[in-house]
């Protein structure tokens, strides 16, 4: 094909675009709708994730360390524990550190027992998933001396609930992906289907599959490019809003939760959006021009 | 030029558009082929634009056996024959120069033989004035005169027109057949087919007439069959 053939085809493409513009709104429309719709799912659902994956970390395992270790004892325990697979941190709490931590703000209650504390040393172990705590504990109450307390059953709740809405929230994405890839090849459909009757006078006049294709072609990555971008923008914004008016409320209900940032969902959500909204448009056009080619 | 050797079709649903039929065309020719709606007229056209393929027969138009085309080879095909449709078949989001332009395109010409060619083939159709245009701005005979400017913009040694003046008025069709006369007389082969009596008639050319998907007449003495004026 020659150049001033390729140049012709973008610039009819593009004039397609524009000349169509209504029927391009309509379908800019609707894969923005679908995307802003899949976008927000999207950042409930891994924000959901997230903050399980938090709460997760923060059920920790507790081990008490009996009185009759010398510090020398507690250093190798620290170092065994820290090789125990799936620990990922071990953090020495010492008796006084516990009763600084249990008294808080009652300064007189620190005082009262600092020299005659009750509370024991003891280590606050943290496992990488929660289905592994129970695997840890079982190391753990074979060094003796070592006094092991954890949640059981509520970390056997948090596992199969963080299983359900695993399940939950990928079934949801799946289905939004499906229903935009749907809604979006038929609206392309529709816009070429409308210009059928025109793919068929220029096949009347000798025109190639490829010289009709390719505007067709351009104008559907207009469309698709334009309807993949703007939502990018739209859920950017919503999302940074909900999340300056969310976190403070988090951090006072579950201190040290909070949201993943806005730059990383956008991130995750741009390959995803253009993805969807270019590909299908550019396949969908080329597949749905295919059938009135055959004439 | 075409050549048709024992040609027949029947459709999917058992109706025969056309009964196996021979017919030969020369180059220059005028020919205009009459019939009521039914009678394998659109058939006969359709076979030789290779919209349908016949069921037997051979088809040779240029000196191409047009069935043993292949789909990638149609375009080029096509390219040689000039089409003028009853509805005119525009391409209604492009201008009038750009309608007659966008054939040249396909054949890949350069920008300035588009330039230079265009204007002169829309003056030669009356149409200088009306390059701007949409379709939807301009009459039907003007329309009629767009599509034929877009069939010969290519120099195409064939020009088909299915009923073309049938929906113009009749001072406007018999421009349009003057205009398909004049050209013919440069050489083209011209195959019309129409219900027009009158013009068929006043032209004196070679006539065709199709029955039930049988020629019932073919000859050069330029009348319509008095059998076709019931239809």
């Amino acid at each position: 094909m020659k150049w001033h053939t390729i140049n012709y085809l973008f610039g009819e493409g593009f004039k397609g675009f524009w000349r169509n513009r209504m029927m391009a709104v309509a379908s800019i429309a609707t894969i923005m709708l679908c995307l802003i719709i899949l976008g927000i799912s999207y950042s409930i659902v891994k924000n959901v994730e997230y903050i399980m994956v938090q709460i997760e970390q923060q059920m920790g395992i507790t081990v008490y360390i009996s009185d009759e270790y010398t510090p020398e004892n507690i250093k190798q325990i620290y170092t065994q524990i820290q090789e125990i697979p799936n620990v990922i941190d071990v953090e020495y709490i010492t008796p006084d550190d516990a009763l600084r931590s249990f008294a808080g703000s009652d300064l007189a209650l620190y005082d009262k027992f600092k020299n005659d504390n009750p509370l024991p040393a003891s280590f606050e172990i943290e496992v990488n998933r929660i289905e592994n705590q129970a695997q840890v504990v079982s190391v753990l109450k074979e060094v003796p001396g070592l006094e092991v307390r954890f949640l059981k059953s509520e970390t056997e709740t948090f596992f199969q609930l963080n299983q359900s809405i695993q399940i939950f929230s990928g079934v949801i994405i799946v289905a939004l992906i499906g229903i935009a890839l749907l809604l979006i090849t038929n609206t392309i459909k529709l816009t070429v289907y409308v210009r059928k009757k025109e793919i068929g006078i220029m096949k009347y006049i000798g025109a190639t599959d490829a010289f009709i294709r390719i505007p067709f072609l351009i104008e559907g990555l207009s469309i698709g490019i334009l309807g993949g971008m703007i939502p990018i923008f739209v859920v950017y914004n919503l999302y940074a809003c909900a999340e300056k008016m969310l976190t403070p409320n988090l951090s006072q209900i579950f201190s040290g939760i909070q949201l993943i940032t806005s730059m990383s969902i956008i991130t995750e959500l741009i390959p995803l959006f253009m993805g969807i909204g270019v590909t299908i448009s550019a396949v969908g056009s080329i597949l749905a021009i295919h059938k009135y080619l055959k004439v | 030029m075409i050549h048709l050797t024992n040609v027949s079709k029947t459709y999917s649903n058992g109706t025969t558009g056309l009964y196996p039929t021979s017919l030969y065309i020369n180059k220059g020719e005028f020919v205009f082929i009459t019939g009521s709606s039914g009678s394998g007229k659109s058939t006969l056209l359709k076979l030789i634009l290779k919209e349908i393929e016949p069921n037997q027969g051979k088809i040779v138009i240029n000196n191409r056996e047009i069935t043993k085309l292949r789909h990638n080879q149609l375009p080029y095909f096509r390219r040689d024959i000039g089409v003028v449709f009853q509805d005119f078949r525009l391409l209604p989001n492009k201008t009038v120069y750009e309608n007659v332009s966008f054939a040249m395109q396909i054949v890949q010409a350069n920008r300035r033989d588009i330039k230079n060619k265009v204007p002169v083939v829309l003056a030669q159709v009356g149409l200088a004035k009306k390059i701007r245009s949409y379709p939807n701005e301009l009459s039907g005979g003007e329309q009629q005169r767009t599509a034929i400017a877009r069939a010969i913009i290519n120099n195409s040694p064939i020009l088909v027109a299915d009923e073309p003046t049938g929906n113009l008025d009749p001072n406007t069709a018999w421009e349009i057949m003057s205009l398909l006369q004049d050209i013919n007389f440069k050489g083209v082969t011209v195959i019309v087919a129409t219900h027009e009596r009158e013009i068929v008639n006043a032209l004196k050319k070679r006539v065709i007439d199709i029955k039930g998907g049988r020629i019932i007449k073919d000859n050069y003495d330029g009348r319509y069959s008095d059998e076709m004026a019931y239809y």
